[in-house]
Formats: C-alpha cells, sequence, structure tokens
C-alpha cells in the first residue's frame, strides 16, 4: 500500500491517512490480516510527526479497520463495522449528502449521479477481484 | 494531562538590548509532546528568545518556564531534561568525534548508546575523527547525536539546518522523527526555529509566529492549513454584485478570479459557488507561504 500526503489538501494530515487505509481496505490493496507499517519508518518516510501517524491507527482501530496486536502491529481487520447497521447508513448519508451537493453545483443530474456511483461501486469491486494490484483512479 | 506544566511557558517575556526591545512581550505555551514551530524574519526575536529559554540570557522581564521549572534557578535540573542545537556549532577541534561524545555524556544523567549507535551509523560518522576535520555537515549531525543521545524531554533547535545540502537536512529531520521520538512520543517535545519551513513542515503540530519581539499568530498546522486557501474561481461572465468579505489579496482579471481566505475559506467558497463558477479550486497554503502572508499583511489575523 502506497501512502502519499497533501499538504494543499486542507484536510488534517491524520485524516488524509485515516482515508487511505479505509481506499485501501476496501479496493483491496490491502487485505483482511496483512499488517500496517509500523509507525516510526511509516512517519520517517512521510516525513511527518509520529503522533499524527499514531492518531490516524487509534482511529482507524476505533472505527474497526485495523486492530493492533500488543507487540507485532497494526494489522487489517476483517470487514466488520463496530456499527449497528442504521447508524452505518447514516454514516453514509453524510457522505453521500456531499457527493449530491458537488453534483449540483457542477450541474450533474440524478441519472448520471445513480450510474457513476453503481460504476464507481463495480470498479472497486473489481479491484478487489484482481487482488488490488491497480489502483482506482 | 492538563495538571502537567507546559514544556514551555513564557509570560510577557521582555528582552532589552539597549533602548530597543528584541522581545517585547512575548506569552508562549508549548504542552509537551508538540513539535512547536517558532517563525519569523530575521531580527524578529526568535534567538533571544531561545537563549532566554536557555538561560543563556536573563529576561529584562517577564518569566520563563520550562518543564515547569525556572531555567535561572534550577538551572541544572532544567539542563538536565533539555537539549539544544544551534545553527553554528563548536566543538572543541583536538577531540576526536568519540571524545566529544564521551564529553558530552559526562553531564548527562542518562546516555544511550543504542540511539548512538544508530545514528553515527546513520550519519556515516567516523568516530576517530577529529572534530577539527568536520564538515558544517557533519557538526550539526554530531550535535543532534549528542543532543538525542542524552534523551532530552524538551529539545531546542534553532536553524539547525541552514546551510545544510539537501541530504544532510532530511537525514537531520528523520533522525528527529525517527530517533528522538524513540521512546514515548508523547514525552518528546520539540521547539524548532527554522526559515526551512518547508523542511519540517510534516512535523510541526503547532507555531507562533513572531515579528518585532510580539506573537502575531499561534495556530495548529492543520487548522492553519485549512482556514489559509487560495481560491481560483472562473465564470462564465464577470459577476456583478460579488462580495468578498475575509478575502485578501483579491486579483481580477475580467472573469478570473484569485485570492487568498485567511479567514473562513468555506464561507467565501460558498459565496462563489452562488455565482455558478465555470471552475472553482482551492487549495491549503503551505505553512510558509502562512507565514510569508501573515509578515506581508504586517498585522494579526486573529
Amino acid at each position: 500500500m502506497r501512502m502519499r500526503l497533501n499538504f494543499r489538501s486542507g484536510k488534517p494530515v491524520y485524516l488524509q491517512l485515516v482515508d487511505q487505509v479505509k481506499a485501501a481496505a476496501a479496493a483491496g490493496a490491502i487485505r483482511e490480516g496483512e499488517p500496517l507499517p509500523s509507525i516510526r519508518p511509516l512517519a520517517e518516510e512521510l516525513r511527518v510527526n509520529r503522533n499524527t501517524v499514531a492518531k490516524a491507527y487509534a482511529q482507524l482501530e476505533s472505527l474497526g479497520v485495523i486492530e493492533s496486536v500488543a507487540g507485532k502491529g497494526c494489522f487489517i481487520r476483517k470487514n466488520g463495522s463496530p456499527y449497528r447497521k442504521d447508524v452505518r447508513l447514516k454514516l453514509l448519508a453524510e457522505d453521500i449528502d456531499q457527493a449530491v451537493t458537488q453534483a449540483h453545483h457542477l450541474q450533474v443530474g440524478k441519472a448520471d449521479f445513480l450510474r457513476l456511483a453503481a460504476d464507481r461501486f463495480d470498479r472497486f469491486d473489481h479491484q478487489r477481484g484482481t487482488n488490488g494490484r491497480q489502483e482506482v483512479p | 494531562m492538563s495538571d502537567q506544566p507546559f514544556a514551555i511557558e513564557t509570560r510577557e517575556l521582555v528582552r532589552r538590548f539597549g533602548h530597543s526591545n528584541a522581545v517585547n512581550g512575548l506569552s508562549l505555551r508549548v504542552r509537551r509532546g508538540r513539535c512547536y514551530g517558532f517563525f519569523g524574519r530575521n531580527g524578529a526575536g526568535k534567538t533571544t528568545t531561545i537563549k532566554c529559554l536557555l538561560n543563556l540570557l536573563r529576561p529584562t522581564s517577564g518569566s520563563v518556564r520550562i518543564l515547569g521549572l525556572d531555567p535561572a534557578r534550577d538551572e541544572v535540573a532544567v539542563k538536565s531534561r533539555v537539549a539544544y542545537v544551534p545553527d553554528a556549532v563548536a566543538f572543541y577541534p583536538w577531540m576526536t568525534v568519540r571524545d566529544t561524545l564521551d564529553y558530552l555524556a559526562s553531564f548527562r544523567p542518562r546516555w544511550n548508546e543504542a540511539v548512538e549507535r544508530g545514528l553515527l551509523d546513520r550519519f556515516r560518522l567516523d568516530t576517530r575523527q577529529k572534530a577539527s576535520h568536520l564538515s558544517k555537515g557533519q557538526r550539526t549531525q554530531l550535535a543532534l547525536v549528542g543532543a538525542i543521545c542524552a534523551e532530552p524531554e524538551v529539545l531546542i533547535l534553532d536553524e539547525p539546518t541552514s546551510g545544510l545540502d539537501p541530504i544532510i537536512r532530511r537525514e537531520f529531520v528523520e533522525a528527529v522523527i525517527g530517533a528522538f521520538q524513540e521512546r514515548d512520543a508523547g514525552d518528546r517535545t520539540v521547539f524548532v526555529s527554522t526559515h526551512l519551513i518547508a523542511e519540517f513542515e510534516g512535523l510541526i503540530d503547532e507555531f507562533t509566529i513572531i515579528d518585532g519581539g510580539r506573537d502575531v499568530l499561534t495556530l495548529e498546522a492543520d487548522a492553519a492549513r485549512e482556514r489559509y486557501q487560495k481560491i481560483y474561481a472562473r465564470f462564465a461572465v464577470e459577476p456583478a454584485g460579488l462580495e468578498l468579505p475575509g478575502a485578501q489579496t483579491i486579483r481580477r482579471r475580467g472573469r478570473e478570479l484569485e485570492m487568498v481566505a485567511s479567514t473562513d475559506p468555506s464561507a467565501l467558497l460558498d459565496r462563489l459557488r452562488a455565482h455558478s463558477p465555470e471552475a472553482l479550486v482551492a487549495e491549503s497554503l503551505s505553512l510558509e507561504e502562512i507565514v510569508v502572508a501573515t509578515l506581508q499583511s504586517g498585522a494579526a489575523v486573529a
């Protein structure tokens, strides 16, 4: 899994890490049981504070994306969100609202939006099918 | 957490030289475990402040506390828990690298030999080399080894990488991340004054910009990047009656607009979207650009 940071995105650095691990897990670029890089080498490689990486990992753990094993590091968990389904749907709705807002401003209608959503879904499924060798563009 | 003293705290710190105040009422609060940037022009009062932190200069008025202690009264206690790397490092010329490290270690309650070996290896420093034969970069590396091996709780860096080549600068920052934060990163505070801000961008949690010896802006780095954004918008036709509160340095070229938002970019973006732009792009300023924008605007944006 490759991680990249963009200090110009306006998004907090630790959140960029959280989102990249989540995206990589969804696309199969990193799979259940596989380890995440440990904090020190990743921090050195990305040239960020170790606390930033630690904060990202703590958040991923609380989201149920990864689990940390004492003395061994962090691993991708079996896809099992700790939240109930209605909570999960509500969380997702917030992200969809943002996309819908964006669609409105970009003058993308409902039909096109839904087609695009289905297309992206298939794309992630396909990625996982091909062992995540390709990156989702 | 909250009852722990700050790693560094100054209150209304003033240091006068002759008729002018190099530091003029500076109040800083650096929490433990933070990596804190201290930015400003040459002559803004950064080095004078740092010398007051280290008890190399006495404050004219105001107070300084390091880990809750007064560096003038508890000098030994403070010095055993703090390490300092200045921009120009001098060692005894007749000593070898080995002698120098042994000499530095003799003043320290702790000395981590494993870390020392790792750093000497990483920097490819020859322990038999005489200090007088070291390059500027190697002297800085040696000073950093001496600082990190003592496992201080507070590491103070004053322009540590100025005048060094890019490879040594990279290795310096990586050593601070990798070796200094080795133990409990939450208990290792870094306070760095530098003009090479991009070098330290990922490391900085929080920063203060000073000018004329006063604090002009103190912010968390993530919050600063969220708040300071460069916005570009292009419209089909020049928008009429578009007001842009909170935008600095607006450049209009017909139906194109470029501006820097320094308070609430999302409100500004909403305002621009309401005029249905053909293109709308926002990107954060880097910390370096934020420092430049703040100092050029001449006034603090609270």
